[in-house]
């Protein structure tokens, strides 16, 4: 009995362990986030939310020396990038893997399985083959790199993303009451509109929240084809941390934290009711 | 199935937007890169239009004689980015594997909570949490903060920019990704299988080799392909974390492409990439394969009772 009493110990110890690996560092970064010690993060001098102030563009107590944004005007704009990127992305690869999904789902036409296989080929490549590929086709094709190659460069994945989201929620659906709507004479845009839609919408919706987590993210792919001109929330907070690193990165991390957190427990739980 | 003219329009109407975006945007943009991986660097970047087999042999030796002599240290990176991917699945594999045990013996509510834990990071910036290790790590961080004040070094030590940093971000970042599939296999794990084997005589060394680790390879293997695929050809967990001290793949392709503006060469590493990315996967279905193909035969007539 002893021994069944440590083998649990034992269990519970190890996953707060592993939640402790997992959560701690992110803790950390919220700690320092209000420290007021411009130089050395590890000590603590007390408590400010200036860091906070300075980032979202307010006049503070700290030294122009201590920060490395110019202006939260660049920021601002990275930030309106990623999400103008996000919006497009979401919207051109839902509609084309929903479509996609749908496709493979009601026809079966030669070539179909060999379609479904490829499809999980832009997921496997790795981000910076394709991120290249992409650089050498814009740049032969004379495109210039700016907002329209990211989208295009991001729909490439994200359709896979989508079309793999729609095509489990289809194959999980009741085809029989397709076939009652026929049956009780309903034309077939009716029951597509009546019957397939209603049903398909969970996972329409969940392939859009991942594309728009995913895009909004990504750094590899959009990094090689953003060209000079364009920076996306990523990308910015990339080559911040190439410069060095500064207390107010701190605020900003948490902030994108907090973020996500909420948006991904949102959508979580609407998954979790939808069961 | 098709049978009149409007299906087939329908189908057309489904099927072909997105299969000609990514004709345009996937498959061409991909046959460029392997045909440019052939070609000669032009001497202010570009290409020319030859025969150009020495983008490998600068890897593998036999580089263009005009030019240089062989160096091994593409080689090198080479071999440290598979080395560095493999020990990294291997140490997400070591724990990732109890964890999900400890989670699915838990009751319900607990186990769903934390199922939403190991997800939830997933979901939030990549960046910010590579960015953590870089404050852990530094000389100035509480890792040597701790070890100081101990008195356990008298010099804060280099942790950061060193392979052992690279690995442990790659597994921080890559935790949920082996977890879910190791998570599935152990499931639907069959517990009066291992109850069996107790009372056969097994004792716990033999159990877990013969029965729970074969039974949950179908989530070892799926996840350590996973892991690996994107680990191999990582690029942001060396920049940060590797600095310019150690570098990979992914740095060196990055390097040839904005600034040695070498594109032949850097489209050569990449089909490295690729290749090592296609044998792998090729080696999963191999395995998947056989595995099935045994595994059907041992427990045809336990499957067949259910």
């Amino acid at each position: 009995m002893s021994l069944n009493w440590l083998f649990r110990g034992g269990l519970v110890a190890y996953t707060a362990l592993f939640f402790a690996f997992i959560y701690l560092p992110l803790a950390l970064i919220a700690v320092y986030s209000f420290n007021s010690n411009p130089v050395n993060m590890m000590t603590w001098e007390g408590f400010t939310t200036d860091w906070y102030w300075q980032v979202l563009g307010f006049k503070t107590t700290v030294s122009e020396a201590a920060m490395y944004i110019e202006s939260t005007g660049q920021l601002l704009a990275a930030l309106r990038n990623s999400i103008v990127i996000a919006f497009s992305t979401t919207l051109i690869s839902t509609v084309l893997g929903t479509a996609l999904a749908l496709a493979l789902y009601r026809y079966d036409f030669l070539g179909a399985r060999t379609y479904r296989v490829l499809m999980f080929m832009p997921m496997l490549v790795p981000d910076i083959v394709l991120g290249i590929a992409l650089l050498i086709f814009f740049v032969n094709a004379g495109v210039h790199l700016g907002i329209g190659t990211i989208i295009i460069g991001q729909c490439t994945f994200l359709i896979s993303y989508v079309f793999i989201v729609v095509s489990s929620r289809l194959a999980g659906m009741d085809r029989s009451l397709e076939h009652a709507s026929a049956d009780l004479g309903a034309n077939e845009w009716v029951t597509f509109r009546k019957v397939v839609l209603p049903q398909l919408m969970p996972g329409v919706m969940g392939g859009a929240l991942l594309a728009f987590i995913i895009s909004m993210d990504d750094l590899v792919i959009t990094y090689f084809i953003a060209g000079t001109d364009v920076t996306t929330l990523p990308i910015f907070i990339f080559a911040m941390l190439r410069r060095g690193i500064k207390p107010e990165i701190n605020a900003i991390a948490v902030m994108m934290l907090t973020f996500s957190f909420l948006v991904a427990s949102l959508g979580l739980y609407l998954r979790s009711r939808q069961k | 199935m098709i049978a009149s003219t409007r299906d087939r329009m329908q189908l057309g109407l489904l099927l072909g937007p997105a299969t000609v975006f990514l004709a345009v945007f996937f498959l061409i943009p991909l046959a460029i890169m392997v045909v440019t991986s052939f070609l000669a660097p032009g001497l202010y970047g570009g290409v020319e239009w030859e025969f150009y087999p020495h983008n490998f042999g600068r890897i593998f030796g036999f580089a263009d004689p005009a030019f240089e002599e062989f160096d091994p240290v593409y080689l090198e990176i080479f071999l440290r980015s598979v080395r560095i991917a493999v020990l990294t699945v291997i140490a997400t594999l070591l724990v990732c594997y109890p964890a999900a045990f400890c989670i699915s013996m838990m009751p319900g509510k607990w186990k769903s909570f934390c199922l939403f834990l190991i997800a939830l990071p997933f979901f939030t910036s990549l960046i910010v949490r590579l960015f953590v290790w870089v404050l852990i790590l530094r000389q100035s961080g509480p890792v040597n903060g701790v070890l100081l004040a101990l008195g356990l070094i008298d010099q804060p030590l280099d942790l950061i920019y060193t392979e052992g940093a690279i690995i442990l971000g790659m597994v921080y970042i890559f935790i949920p990704f082996m977890f879910m599939p190791i998570y599935a296999s152990v499931e639907k794990l069959d517990w009066s299988l291992i109850r069996a084997s107790q009372d056969l005589g097994a004792g716990p060394i033999r159990t877990f080799v013969r029965v729970i680790l074969p039974l949950t390879a179908p989530g070892i293997i799926g996840g350590s392909l996973i892991v690996f695929i994107p680990a191999l050809g990582n690029f942001i967990v060396p920049a940060i974390l590797g600095g310019a001290k150690v570098m990979m793949l992914g740095n060196l392709i990055e390097q040839q492409f904005l600034s040695a503006r070498n594109w032949p060469f850097g489209s050569a590493l990449a089909m490295m990439v690729m290749s090592v990315m296609l044998v792998t996967m090729m080696g999963f279905v191999f395995v998947s394969g056989r595995r099935r193909s045994s595994m059907a035969s041992l427990s045809g007539g336990q499957r067949g009772a259910q």
